[in-house]
């Protein structure tokens, strides 16, 4: 192991825009001594650290995984251009932020895959580490390379690239990996008897064992394991109860997004929105009880400095216990200078009540609201169902307790969408502002936020496909001049980046030559505006011979075998379907609190389901 | 009005290896919530958005290292400074290193504005014969004015470098200099470097003392 020479470290630093970015030295940082432990792995987030330092999952891992005194665990993110084409000019290979140790040295490498949108960027940090991009060219001189987050619920597009995916929550995972790899260091074996190792893990799926049939019409036919002792379906992990807090959050010298504590409340939802990857994903609802968050509020004040505070769910309004929590926190800190966010609140008065009870906590900021569709027969369709009149008595609310700025998220693109669901959006937006106007004048802002529809993954919209992006545009453009005229703000994600998101969500193991080729033509940082550039893709796809418009243009039919269909997330493919079959007619479904639909999740996870009393599920 | 006497606090801090690439608004930042992790009875800024009183003498550019930062933040209530020493430090990354703490008087006058000047120790490694630099140097110096371009306007620095010498120490030479580093006169040392043809990326440029008004 050599570490990187400093000085030309230092020299090439100081010509780099944030260096920040590439020193860690942080409070909570932890250093160890690299001979101290048995076991060494490199947390990755393929981008920059502005992004990545924020990511939960990092933080969760990097703890625990540094609790432990015979592994360590050190950080690294994807340099940004200027710093890239510095390093390559030095050949300085990327290292990591805490001992400066260069990712090849490392055991394990586990990169977080949070969006597909950072796929290039994982061939770029490989590459950038002098590690050979595909799992078939490295050998056991390279890092174990192993992925986890929410994206590899479709691990297929990553298959060519990636070791071994971890499925599911990875607070125990992880440290099945770590002991299966310790074990197979211990003997001395080859590749293939890890890999082999880690496929009876339950939620690891190694791409390697697995082979793909295909219809002459490119279809799927089936995926098989070509080896036994490994299963045909591989389902997810879950933490039967939320991890225990952070202790000891890093607290970045430089500035980042959602600077501030995050206290994760509960994981999941049940609310069953129908577009919603993360809703599906996440079950079952874990829910942290009252005394837990205010214990893991006080630690991280505590140990970050921070005086804001975030706490993290789906959908907090459906903690049950979510207004004692709120009415806690504001005891627990009133003589403090904390300022609580509290995201993802239901549209209903109850809401803002809820962030009343923070009093002089609450965050200066605007209130948010995702009514996601605005007219009775999409939110059916969507199975989001609201009420104008609530959502108008809501706003009046909101507006009437002081907030001036508002934002509402809406998705455009849904499937049956027709214009009149479109120019509702726009109708909605405008009869808000008369609220806010009516009560405050000119000093209210309204903000409508427009997400794309893309047909993610198990969800039961799955079979359904992407509007292409003329359409797209077009509706993008009838809200921009409406918009502007009524002198609403208007954002929205650019139709072709919307694009590579779908095809990227909904590959398969072919897609991955693509993936290849587009990083080979300069495609990185696809998620960032300036980074995204289509043609480096349209390339990729017609040097490849594969045709984009076979991933998302399709209405699936409804046997379809998906790239995805032998990664389990406990949701049966029944139930979706069933979902989808009510959708198409306009039927909603309750919150599944309120009775089971028998999603298949219980079944899936009733033997691990804890039986005390303050580790609720949200299922009945 | 508050009205208990706030105590003020003076610290001198080393700014040192990773901590040299945070800007002066990071540190900043960095204190506030460093002096949060300590339970001390902080003082906060008046105003809608209250924040941790501080006050840093000397923005110090990005890339330099320091053994002179100086820093005054304000308590509600008189503390033993060793506590609050011990208490800070415990608080920082260990790439700040508080080396002097003392207390000030409320009304003593604000560290930014009494700040006239700065010096430096630059340290070039062996690669540069000092001779080379040194007569590169005097020739600069001896010019009835030096200009140098700042956001596309001529300034001249010459009044503003008070002192400069070479030393030896093993194997490396050292330029020492006094320059201004006050509101209404500063200049760079990395200014200077510049007009030599040396890349500041290639030396280590370190404040070693802060210059105040008496």
């Amino acid at each position: 192991m050599t570490l990187i020479d400093k000085k030309l470290l230092n020299k090439i630093l100081y010509h780099v825009e944030k260096p920040g970015r590439y020193v860690g030295g942080e409070h909570n940082m932890v250093l160890k001594d690299w001979h101290s432990v048995d076991t060494r792995v490199a947390l990755a987030f393929p981008d920059i650290y502005d992004l990545g330092q924020a990511n939960l999952g990092l933080s969760i891992l990097y703890e625990l995984i540094n609790d432990r005194p015979d592994l360590l665990a050190e950080r690294v993110f994807s340099p940004w251009h200027d710093m890239e084409t510095a390093m390559r000019e030095k050949n300085i290979p990327l290292f990591s932020l805490e001992s400066k140790t260069p990712i090849k040295d490392f055991d394990i490498l586990g990169i977080t895959l949070p969006y597909e949108s950072i796929y290039t960027n994982v061939l770029n940090l490989l590459d950038l580490s002098g590690i050979p991009i595909r799992s078939t060219q490295r050998n056991t001189n390279h890092p174990l390379v192993i992925a986890g987050g929410q994206a590899c619920f479709n691990p297929e597009p990553m298959a060519d690239f990636i070791d071994a995916f971890a499925i599911g929550d990875g607070e125990e995972l992880i440290f099945e990996i770590i002991h299966a790899y310790q074990e197979w260091e211990s003997q001395n074996s080859d590749k293939k008897t890890l890999l082999k190792k880690l496929a009876e893990i339950s939620g690891v799926y190694v791409p390697s064992l697995y082979e793909v049939e295909y219809f002459d019409d490119g279809r799927i036919k089936r995926v098989f394991p070509v080896t036994d002792d490994v299963p045909n379906i591989i389902l997810k992990r879950i933490s039967p109860a939320l991890p225990p807090p952070i202790k000891k959050q890093i607290v970045p010298n430089i500035q980042i997004v959602h600077d501030r504590i995050a206290v994760e409340i509960m994981r999941g939802c049940t609310r069953g929105c129908r577009f919603c990857h993360a809703g599906i994903v996440n079950r079952p609802v874990r829910q942290r009880n009252p005394e837990d968050i205010l214990e893991a509020i006080e630690l991280g004040i505590k140990a970050t400095g921070y005086e804001d505070l975030s706490l993290l769910s789906l959908s907090s309004s459906d903690h049950t216990q979510i207004l004692d929590i709120t009415k806690a926190v504001y005891e627990q800190n009133k003589s403090r200078r904390l300022s609580v966010s509290l995201p993802s609140l239901r549209i209903e008065s109850f809401s803002v009540d809820l962030m009343d009870e923070l009093k002089d906590l609450r965050p200066g900021g605007g209130f948010t609201i995702a009514p996601e569709a605005a007219t009775d027969r999409m939110r059916a369709v969507i199975n989001k169902p609201l009420d104008d009149e609530i959502l108008f008595e809501t706003v009046e609310t909101i507006f009437s307790h002081g907030w001036l700025n508002l934002k509402m998220y809406y998705m455009i693109g849904l499937p049956g969408e027709r214009m009149e669901d479109v120019e509702a959006i726009l109708d909605t937006a405008r009869k808000v502002q008369k609220i806010g106007r009516r009560l405050h004048g000119n000093r209210i802002r309204v903000h409508v936020s427009i997400g794309t529809f893309i047909p993610k993954p198990h969800t039961p919209f799955q079979w359904a496909n992407s509007e292409d992006p003329e359409s797209v545009q077009k509706k993008i453009d009838f809200l921009r001049e409406g918009m502007r005229q009524s002198k609403i703000k208007l954002s929205y994600n650019r139709p072709d980046s919307t694009l590579l998101e779908a095809w990227l969500s909904r590959g398969d193991r072919r897609l991955g030559q693509v993936i290849e080729q587009a990083w080979q033509n300069g495609a990185k940082f696809d998620a960032w505006d300036e980074g995204f550039q289509k043609d480096f893709w349209y390339k990729a796809f017609d040097e490849t011979g594969i045709k984009p418009d076979f991933y998302i243009n399709r209405l699936r039919d409804l046997d379809e075998v998906f790239p995805w269909d032998h990664i389990s997330t406990g949701v049966s493919k029944d139930f979706l379907l069933e979902e989808y079959e009510m959708s198409q007619r306009g039927e909603t479904r309750y919150d599944c609190r309120k009775g089971c639909h028998v999603c298949g999740i219980l079944d899936c996870f009733s033997d691990i389901r804890p039986n005390q009393n303050n580790t609720y599920w949200g299922c009945p | 009005m508050n009205p208990i006497t706030p105590f003020r606090v003076r610290i001198k801090f080393a700014k040192l290896e990773n901590l040299r690439f945070i800007g002066h608004l990071d540190l900043q930042r960095l204190f506030e919530r460093a002096l949060n992790r300590t339970g001390l009875p902080l003082r906060y800024t008046q105003g809608f958005s209250p924040k941790v009183r501080i006050n840093i003498a000397s923005a110090l550019p990005l890339g330099f290292v320091s053994s002179a930062e100086v820093l005054d933040f304000w308590l509600n209530a008189p503390v033993d400074l060793q506590e609050i020493q011990a208490s800070l430090q415990a608080a920082l990354p260990k790439d700040l290193q508080i080396l002097d703490i003392q207390e000030i008087p409320n009304k003593a006058p604000s560290l930014q504005a009494s700040v006239l000047s700065s010096e430096y120790a630059i340290v070039f490694p062996i690669i540069y014969a000092q001779d080379d630099i040194n007569a590169k140097l005097r020739n600069i110096l001896a010019q009835e004015t030096i200009p140098v371009e700042r956001r596309g306007k001529i300034v001249d620095i010459k009044p503003m470098i008070t002192t400069h010498a070479f030393y030896e120490e093993g194997d490396s030479t050292i330029l020492h200099l006094q320059m201004d580093s006050s509101a209404t006169s500063n200049v760079r040392p990395d200014e200077l470097l510049k007009l030599l043809g040396i890349d500041p990326a290639d030396v280590i440029i370190e404040r070693t003392n802060l210059i105040f008004e008496e």
